[in-house]
């Protein structure tokens, strides 16, 4: 029966209240462990089609007739338009609409930030769109712009009233104890670069706007589109079936969609509009900077007594707060917790999710600083560390519904061990060191989410969600579910998804919730499917339904009796089982979140500045684990982004005009094959008892977590020097290495 | 008109000089394997072999492709390095991978047996923001298991 | 625009100047051309013009950097060089030629900012970002000359053939002034056809850059030993190659404040670059 709830539901630390039906989710979890598929190490179902080029991304759709758009962009971060040639544009060759600031409202003549967009125009190829621009001719007030994240703080331009925390008596904590230690650690500006750019194609038929696009979020962009043109929201249908990365920064329309919609109602035909890399780079979101201060107070024996922190962190024009404060509340059992966070708002371009927004930048702030306080308490990292195992969520004292942190602790032992070892091979300039650090995320996932199953006469079983696959594999967990509930062989079911039109709602592939959001749905879908097969098989061979089951591909009874599924489908000729499957609800009054610990080793040249990543070991609990040959392809790509975040990325802006300057893939330096360490992944594996009929929550976003404080805190362990700022680069490593030498210095000259 | 040769076929085609051979090959000709990632050479998706030696079709003026066959991804669908791709989940949102294959059919074909190290030199050019490099280097090194 | 592939260097040569540019690799002048930074009636496709290979010490203009990178004929700097400067298939595709007349990576340049080395009046990256920047030769603009194998070529002592001339690689190279803001001396239709690089008895070349592979060159370091004197080629430190005897001259750079840590850098590869010789 179908069921009215109220229910908390979270996205990348961001919970909002509302009402949801669920249905009952009836179903056992499965054992523990490597199942006949689940569990399994198993190949993409998808895999060729990408890797041949078969697969068709939103960069590939060509439609008959189609036209291609340009966005005229702003060239400045704050400005007011004085004249533009609309005229001019809509005169040269190839151009069929032109649309300005009055058009649209993601266009204006008062432009907040570089990039914003102004005016845009649909010709018969885009560099036809782009040559009618540059005829536009702008003139422009150019307007002092705000760029410093403290200047707007005081000035109270901010995105959001400043987000307190304040439990127990954060003063109280401090004078209990016996070590304080204090430090500032600032987080750069990450562009995410997916190599697919923001892109849709928008075509009208009829009354329905039909719209590829390159998206994290089907769904949401449909309601996006909708509301935007006042259209019935089943009157955009949202079309991804293949996307090439976004990491976070595709969960929304994006203005080159509303364009691509507008040109394509005036034009009457197909309108593409894709940024280009610099575009990307600039307008299509950021992991914002922060600014971090913070404190860590302690009882000689390690003994947490009190945590605080102001957060800074540099939104830009628009976006929100992520929850940067958040692993200094909830990570270690402290009662005496302050933390105040503030979100500038400013002339840059606007912040998007970035792949565990906030605990990212927050996670390098605060394991950074445990290792200060470990290194003043005497005390070794990972033992401090255990001592504060907190035991239930600190925010609200909500029990977790599981929490492996200490199994994390234990199986990193090994690899925390190597230090000594690691360290003894520092020579002449290379300085080598280990590092630790932990992690902790959301990634529960939640209703509502859906999935239908058909099942022929062939046998064959086809899933039906309207789900996207960003690159996570989510179509083959979703395949191995389903196979591994109907105990057919995984070559026999097929997952379509990606359509709005075909398909049931399914959630965002974002904060980590597609296999755990979806993934019960399509168990409890096929589940109905494989009940309605049985109830069939006792007809036809009259037996009580509950003798039977469906393994292998057969139906088998309990004294041995078994039929190939075929026999039992094979009635049906051109009628179909049905099923389908709603995800059930999270437990209420529980916390649902992810666990991790990783330990990274590193070389450091002291006379150059140069930084090796030679080996990171992941150690992460994420629940039950569908797919571990794509779950370590997860954890290895969270690492790799993570080691550019500690090393190599930053996005560079003009100081005096707030332009970007690192718009092309030459001067922001993500990682390359050359820059990778060895990455031993283990995941725990341990289903989570309380969550849903799988028992997984999602990996998409925990490995990425921990990283840089990992590689901080070896650097610090192989040479003495106090990284504070990211990225690491050769300029800061050696400035950090003159501060500890100057701090040497001091503390040698000072009286005893 | 210009002739360029490409998987073995002939195709002629009339271009303006300005006109890259990646946007030839997809728009013009429907190739959609070989990727657009960057449009200015940085990044690598854009790889197809001229005369078996991997180049950046973004930045590669068809006019000056010249007698030089061209390779495509489609010109190797058949190339044990995609099973290999497959097998070892070199990929995750796939849309480096068509130009990671090239890369690497041109490294193994003149290397049949890379170490570590010349694999690292000789895919550094193709960059994998998903960071599925691990399993690429694996593929590389297994390529004809 | 129009493609004209000459048959051999006379024809190219009065092909180029007034509004054709020569068209080798292409790896910089195609991005350039699209971004409007340079502009051409005509492309004058060098691929028939000028020479490509390796005899002995001679290396034609149009052989490519991959080619050098893995040729036992070219010294070790130069090899070297060429292994660590952008990417593989940007060294399959770029030639020795053009690389010499690469433009500067600076990104206030690139975004055509209307910058002292475009012909404007102020250099942005002074009081701007420029930890990629110059730390000798600045005064005026700091851009940074990213070409590696023009450093090694540069401590290796070679010469250039144009098709008018022979110079060394260090006369070839100046500093942009307010009447010229060009980096080299060669006339617009003036092509460079050969280099000639002396065997040095030793060399190598060390870098230091943000990745491990595929990045431009903070600080380069170009070292060649002839008997007892040691030559040195920098990288990534002034507008054009730079060459210094020893590390004490930089004691004389001139950093920015975001590029002092460059001269560290700079100090530490030349005494390696020194003791591997």
């Amino acid at each position: 029966m179908a069921r009215l709830i109220r229910t908390e539901k979270e996205v990348e630390g961001r919970f909002t209240e509302q009402w949801i039906v669920v249905e009952e989710d009836a179903l056992d979890q499965w054992p523990a462990g490597p199942r006949t598929v689940v569990g399994q190490p198993t190949r993409r179902v998808d895999g060729v089609e990408r890797a041949t080029g078969a697969a068709v991304y939103t960069a590939d759709v060509q439609l008959p007739g189609m036209l291609h758009a340009a966005v005229l962009r702003s060239p400045h971060a704050r400005a007011r338009l004085v004249r533009l040639d609309l005229d001019a544009v809509r005169a040269a060759p190839g151009v069929r609409a032109v649309i300005g600031p009055d058009d649209l409202d993601v266009l204006t003549s008062e432009p907040c930030y570089e990039g914003h967009g102004v005016a845009a125009v649909a010709a018969d190829s885009f560099e036809a769109a782009r040559a009618a621009l540059e005829l536009a001719a702008p003139e422009w007030e150019v307007l002092e712009p705000l760029l410093d994240p403290e200047e707007a703080v005081r000035r109270e331009s901010l995105l959001a009233e400043p987000r307190r925390h304040d439990r127990g008596d954060f003063d109280r904590g401090l004078a209990a104890a016996d070590v304080v230690v204090q430090a500032e650690y600032r987080t750069q500006t990450l562009l995410h670069n997916p190599l697919e750019t923001h892109q849709s194609v928008c075509h009208w038929e009829g009354d329905t706007l039909v719209l590829y696009t390159s998206t994290q979020n089907i769904w949401g962009v449909r309601d996006e589109v909708a509301d935007a043109f006042g259209l019935p929201h089943d009157g955009v249908r949202v079309i991804c079936r293949f996307m090439g990365g976004g990491f976070g920064a595709k969960n929304d329309a994006g203005d080159y969609t509303l364009v691509a919609a507008e040109l394509a109602r005036r034009t009457g035909r197909p309108v593409r509009c894709a940024l280009t890399r610099r575009e990307e780079n600039v307008v299509s979101g950021n992991r914002n900077a922060t600014i971090q201060r913070l404190t860590a107070a302690a009882r000689s024996d390690g003994t947490l007594t009190a945590l605080g922190g102001e957060f800074v962190s540099a939104l830009g024009w628009d976006g929100w707060l992520g929850p940067t404060a958040g692993p200094m509340q909830m990570l270690y059992a402290c009662a005496n917790v302050r933390t105040v966070e503030y979100g500038a708002k400013l002339n840059l371009p606007p912040m998007a999710a970035f792949r565990a927004p906030g605990f990212v930048e927050g996670t390098f702030g605060l394991e950074c600083l445990l290792d200060e306080l470990a290194a003043r308490l005497e005390l070794d990292p990972l033992e401090l560390r255990r001592r504060n195992h907190a035991d239930s969520d600190g925010t609200d004292d909500r029990p977790y519904t599981s929490k492996n942190l200490m199994e994390c602790y234990r199986r990193a032992e090994t690899h925390w061990e190597r230090r000594h070892e690691v360290r003894a091979r520092s020579e002449g300039p290379w300085k080598r060191g280990v590092g630790m650090a932990s992690q902790i995320w959301y990634g529960g996932g939640g209703p509502p989410s859906y999935a239908w199953i058909r099942v022929g006469s062939d046998g064959r079983a086809v899933v039906v969600t309207a789900m996207q696959d960003i690159g996570t594999g989510t179509r083959t967990a979703m395949a191995q579910i389903a196979a591994e509930e109907l105990g057919v062989p995984l070559e026999h079911v097929r997952v379509e998804i990606g359509d709005s039109a075909r398909g049931p709602y399914s959630v965002i592939s974002g904060g980590s919730s597609t296999t755990p959001s979806m993934g019960p749905a399509v168990r409890s879908a096929a589940a109905d499917v494989k009940r309605q097969i049985l109830e069939i098989a006792a007809q036809r061979f009259h037996l009580e339904e509950r003798v039977l089951d469906l393994k292998g591909g057969n139906v088998v009874s309990a004294d041995g009796g078994s039929w190939s599924l075929e026999e039992v489908t094979g009635l049906l000729e051109d009628a179909q089982i049905l099923g389908k499957g709603a995800r059930g609800p999270n437990p209420t009054g529980m916390r649902v979140m992810t666990f991790g610990a990783q330990v990274a080793e590193v070389a450091v040249d002291v006379e150059t500045g140069e930084v090796r990543v030679e080996r990171v070991a992941a150690i992460h609990d994420v629940g039950r684990i569908v797919n571990p040959l794509g779950a370590s392809s997860q954890v290895e790509g969270g690492i790799i982004q993570a080691i550019g975040h500690a090393l190599s990325e930053e996005r560079l802006d003009d100081p005096a005009t707030g332009l970007v300057l690192t718009q092309t893939l030459d001067a922001y330096k993500v990682p390359t094959i050359a820059d990778v360490p060895e990455i031993v992944t283990e995941l725990v594996d341990v289903p989570d008892e309380h969550l849903t009929n799988l028992g997984s929550k999602g990996l998409g976003e925990p490995p990425i977590i921990p990283t840089a404080a990992a590689i901080a805190n070896a650097i610090r362990d192989a040479t003495g020097a106090d990284v504070r700022s990211l990225p690491i680069t050769r300029e800061e490593l050696l400035h950090a290495l003159e501060a500890a030498r100057e701090q040497e210095r001091r503390g040698a000259a000072a009286p005893a | 008109m210009l002739e360029l040769t490409i998987n073995g076929g002939v195709h002629t085609l009339d271009l303006p000089v300005d006109r890259p051979l990646a946007y030839v090959l997809r728009e013009d000709l429907g190739l959609t394997g070989t990727k657009i990632a960057c449009g200015e050479g940085h990044c690598g998706a854009c790889t197809v072999l001229l005369d078996g030696i991997p180049t950046l079709s973004c930045i590669t003026l068809a006019h000056t492709v010249g007698e030089r066959e061209v390779t495509t991804i489609e010109g190797l669908r058949e190339h044990p390095l995609v099973d290999a791709f497959v097998r070892t989940d070199a990929l995750q949102c796939g849309f480096c991978t068509p130009g990671q294959i090239v890369s690497a059919s041109a490294l193994v074909a003149a290397n049949p047996s890379p170490t570590r190290d010349e694999v690292r030199h000789a895919m550094a050019g193709n960059l994998c923001r998903c960071g599925a490099y691990p399993k690429i280097e694996e593929a590389i090194l297994t390529w004809r298991d | 625009m129009e493609l004209r592939r000459p048959p051999d260097a006379q024809h190219a040569v009065a092909a180029l100047g007034n509004g054709s540019l020569a068209l080798a690799g292409g790896t910089d002048l195609v991005p350039l051309l699209r971004d409007g930074i340079v502009r051409a009636d005509t492309l004058v496709h060098l691929a028939d013009a000028v020479p490509r290979g390796i005899d002995g010490t001679r290396i034609g203009a149009g052989t490519t950097l991959a080619e050098l990178e893995v040729d036992p004929q070219v010294p070790a700097a130069l090899r070297e060089a060429c292994a660590q400067a952008a990417s593989p298939q940007l060294r399959s595709m770029g030639t020795i030629g053009g690389n010499l007349r690469q433009a500067t990576r600076c990104w206030y340049w690139r975004l055509r900012f209307p910058c002292w080395l475009h012909g404007g009046e102020v250099c942005h990256a002074k009081a701007g970002q420029h930890r990629e920047h110059a730390i000798f030769g600045n005064e005026r603009c700091a851009s940074a000359h990213p070409s590696d194998p023009a450093a090694a070529l540069l401590a290796l002592g070679a010469r250039v053939r144009t098709d008018r001339r022979e110079l060394s690689v260090a006369e070839l190279y100046r500093l942009p002034t307010d009447e010229s803001r060009d980096v080299v001396v060669l006339a617009p239709d003036e092509l460079v056809l050969e280099l000639d690089v002396p065997l040095p008895d030793a060399s190598v070349y060390l870098k230091a850059m943000d990745r491990k592979k595929w990045a431009f060159p903070l600080v380069g370091v170009a070292a060649a030993r002839f008997g007892d004197r040691v030559a040195f080629g920098l990288a990534g430190v002034a507008p054009i190659p730079w060459a210094v005897d020893s590390a004490d001259d930089l004691d004389r750079a001139t950093p920015l404040p975001g590029t002092a840590y460059k001269v560290q850098i700079a100090r530490a590869l030349i005494a390696r670059a020194f003791s591997a010789l």
